[in-house]
């Protein structure tokens, strides 16, 4: 007589995922003054605004998983957003077999095993997916926020180098500067 | 153009030449790939196949020579050779038109075995599904050879089964013409690997490149135009990357072989296309759903679409140096040419449209919203909506 049978199986398992983002664009540097000055001018800039220098040259700053790193010498700019996180993962399956005919158990709990597998690596894929996502909202997010402070530096860095140029070709008479147009008035007397 | 060396003459018969059915069928197949053929029939004869005969007869060899060597030549004329134009030929300019600039013996196009080879390939076998191999080593093909396999690659590749395989083929993958004219069909991944851009610029082949000048400006024109209409990300991608290597690699040459006069088909066609400011969306607005996941991937594919526009940048550094020859200095004449074109396609003027462009998908530039939407196609159009394609 045919018996029927139930075999339940739970895999679980922890990955460390991780996910990241990155954009790197230039920044429009005007080369007023020769670009070693203007690099030590940006790199000046940078360092009042948390930026540390590193080994290569380049500056960087943290903020949160936000790393934001800038090559004074070229203008590079480049914005990564980085998402670690440990996933744990549970898949459990069910699974019935008959004492008599189709496969014995020990096959159906290995089938059943391979099954779990594939969901549990799905299940990762999702997660890992959600990382992603979650990495790239945060770059979007940061760079809407970072977008006036890398505007603020190159204006700085222009006027800074303006006024510099402007003590090498004579004399400086009057600086006038108006915040709220951006605009910067220079009177030499050369 | 003309062919130099005449085959011997057979006499002309009485009525029509006779040939096989499967002479015709070649014949029609080198009709329909040198642009004198119907496409959609040509294309039917290429995926169809026939018993091969172990031999040609002289009648129809005859009729492809003569085919080739009258529809090649005419093709060339009609796109530009019968323009009264102006090129550089040993650094200096010439004048007229192309029979007027280059003595006969070095426009005669030559044809050799590998193009009545691959014709009776492409006529025995479905060329989409077949088994036998063909192909012929790039280097052993003369310049008529290779102005050949381009316009026959040009007559296929609507057929996109017929395209992949073709693709795959030494003989079209290391054609320097075609990489030019249409690089986005020679790359089917993202690797992109164009081929040695110098031969293009010495001897006959570069006569070919300036009989080709305005078809080539027509051609990326209405490839730019058609941007607008590609839906897919990844095709995008795919078709700018292969854009901005061969562009790149191409202009690389014709500096290196003081031909920046080849170049010209770039700099006008950046020129008829931003006739006025543009966003970017004229090339990204058709790319559908939120795209890649990932912010790099999108914002990649977004200035890939752009390829033709960034080579502008290149194109001024070119102008810089020609205002800084001097009348004394060597390539003097060929400076002066290359600031008469620049200014006749208001360089300075397009230039700056293209960068415009292209600081628009900028991120950290102040439009950066327009530039990397998350979830839309691309720049969203703040102003100017006329340039919308379509």
């Amino acid at each position: 007589m045919s018996r029927a049978y139930r075999i339940t199986v739970k895999e679980s398992d922890t990955r460390q995922l991780k996910a990241g983002d990155e954009i790197c664009t230039q920044l429009e540097i005007l080369e007023i003054l020769p670009g070693e000055d203007m690099a030590t001018l940006l790199k000046e800039e940078l360092k009042k605004r948390g930026f540390e220098e590193q080994d290569d040259g380049t500056m960087v700053r943290k903020d949160g998983e936000l790393t934001v790193r800038v090559d004074p010498c070229s203008g590079e700019v480049s914005v990564k957003a980085e998402a670690e996180e440990t996933v744990s993962q549970e898949a459990k399956r069910e699974a019935t077999g008959f004492n008599d005919v189709g496969p014995s158990e020990k096959n159906l709990r290995e089938r059943v095993k391979d099954q779990l597998k594939t969901d549990l690596d799905k299940k990762f894929e999702q997660e890992q997916s959600r990382l992603q996502n979650k990495a790239t909202e945060q770059l979007e997010k940061h760079l809407n926020e970072i977008q006036p402070e890398i505007s603020e530096i190159v204006n700085k860095v222009t006027r800074d180098a303006l006024k510099q140029k402007a003590q090498q070709m004579g004399t400086v008479k009057e600086i006038s500067e108006d915040a709220e147009s951006g605009s910067l008035t220079i009177k030499v007397e050369v | 153009m003309t062919i130099a060396t005449k085959p011997p003459q057979i006499p002309e018969p009485e009525g029509p030449r006779q040939v096989s059915k499967f002479e015709f069928n070649l014949l029609r197949i080198l009709r329909f790939m040198v642009g004198q053929f119907p496409t959609d029939q040509g294309i039917q004869l290429v995926r169809a196949s026939i018993a091969r005969p172990d031999c040609l007869s002289a009648e129809s060899v005859h009729l492809v020579k003569d085919t080739l060597a009258k529809a090649c030549v005419l093709f060339l004329v009609r796109q530009g050779g019968w323009r009264n134009d102006k090129f550089l030929r040993e650094g200096q300019p010439a004048s007229g038109r192309v029979w007027n600039r280059i003595p006969i013996d070095e426009r005669s196009l030559e044809f050799s075995r590998p193009v009545l080879d691959f014709l009776m390939w492409a006529t025995a076998e479905k060329v989409n599904d077949t088994k036998a191999v063909w192909d012929a080593s790039p280097k052993a093909l003369t310049s008529g050879d290779e102005l050949f396999f381009w316009m026959a690659f040009d007559a296929i590749r609507t057929d996109p089964d017929l395209l992949t395989v073709l693709r795959r083929k030494d003989v079209f993958r290391q054609n320097a013409l075609c990489w030019i004219s249409f690089p986005g069909d020679m790359v089917d991944g993202d690797e992109t690997a164009p081929p040695d851009f110098a031969a293009l610029f010495e001897g006959q082949r570069a006569v070919l490149l300036e009989c080709l000048q305005t078809h080539l400006t027509q051609r990326w024109l209405r490839s730019e135009r058609m941007k607008g209409q590609i839906g897919d990300w990844r095709r995008m991608r795919i078709q700018g990357r292969a854009e901005h290597a061969a562009l790149q690699d191409f202009l690389r040459a014709a500096r290196t072989h003081n031909r920046v006069d080849l170049a010209r088909f770039v700099l006008w066609t950046n020129a008829l296309l931003l006739t006025t400011d543009m966003t970017p969306i004229f090339w990204t607005g058709g790319l559908q759903g939120g795209g890649p996941p990932r912010l790099a991937d999108r914002l990649e594919t977004q200035r890939s679409a752009l390829a033709m526009p960034r080579q502008m940048e290149t194109l001024a550094a070119w102008n810089q140096q020609a205002v800084s020859i001097g009348y004394f200095d060597e390539g003097y004449q060929a400076s002066q040419m290359w600031k008469a074109e620049w200014e006749m396609a208001d360089g300075n003027r397009v230039a700056a449209r293209a960068q415009a462009a292209i600081e628009m998908l900028e991120p950290l530039r102040g439009t950066l919203n327009s530039g990397i939407s998350a979830t839309g196609g691309g720049a969203k159009p703040t102003e100017n909506p006329t340039d919308s394609p379509g």
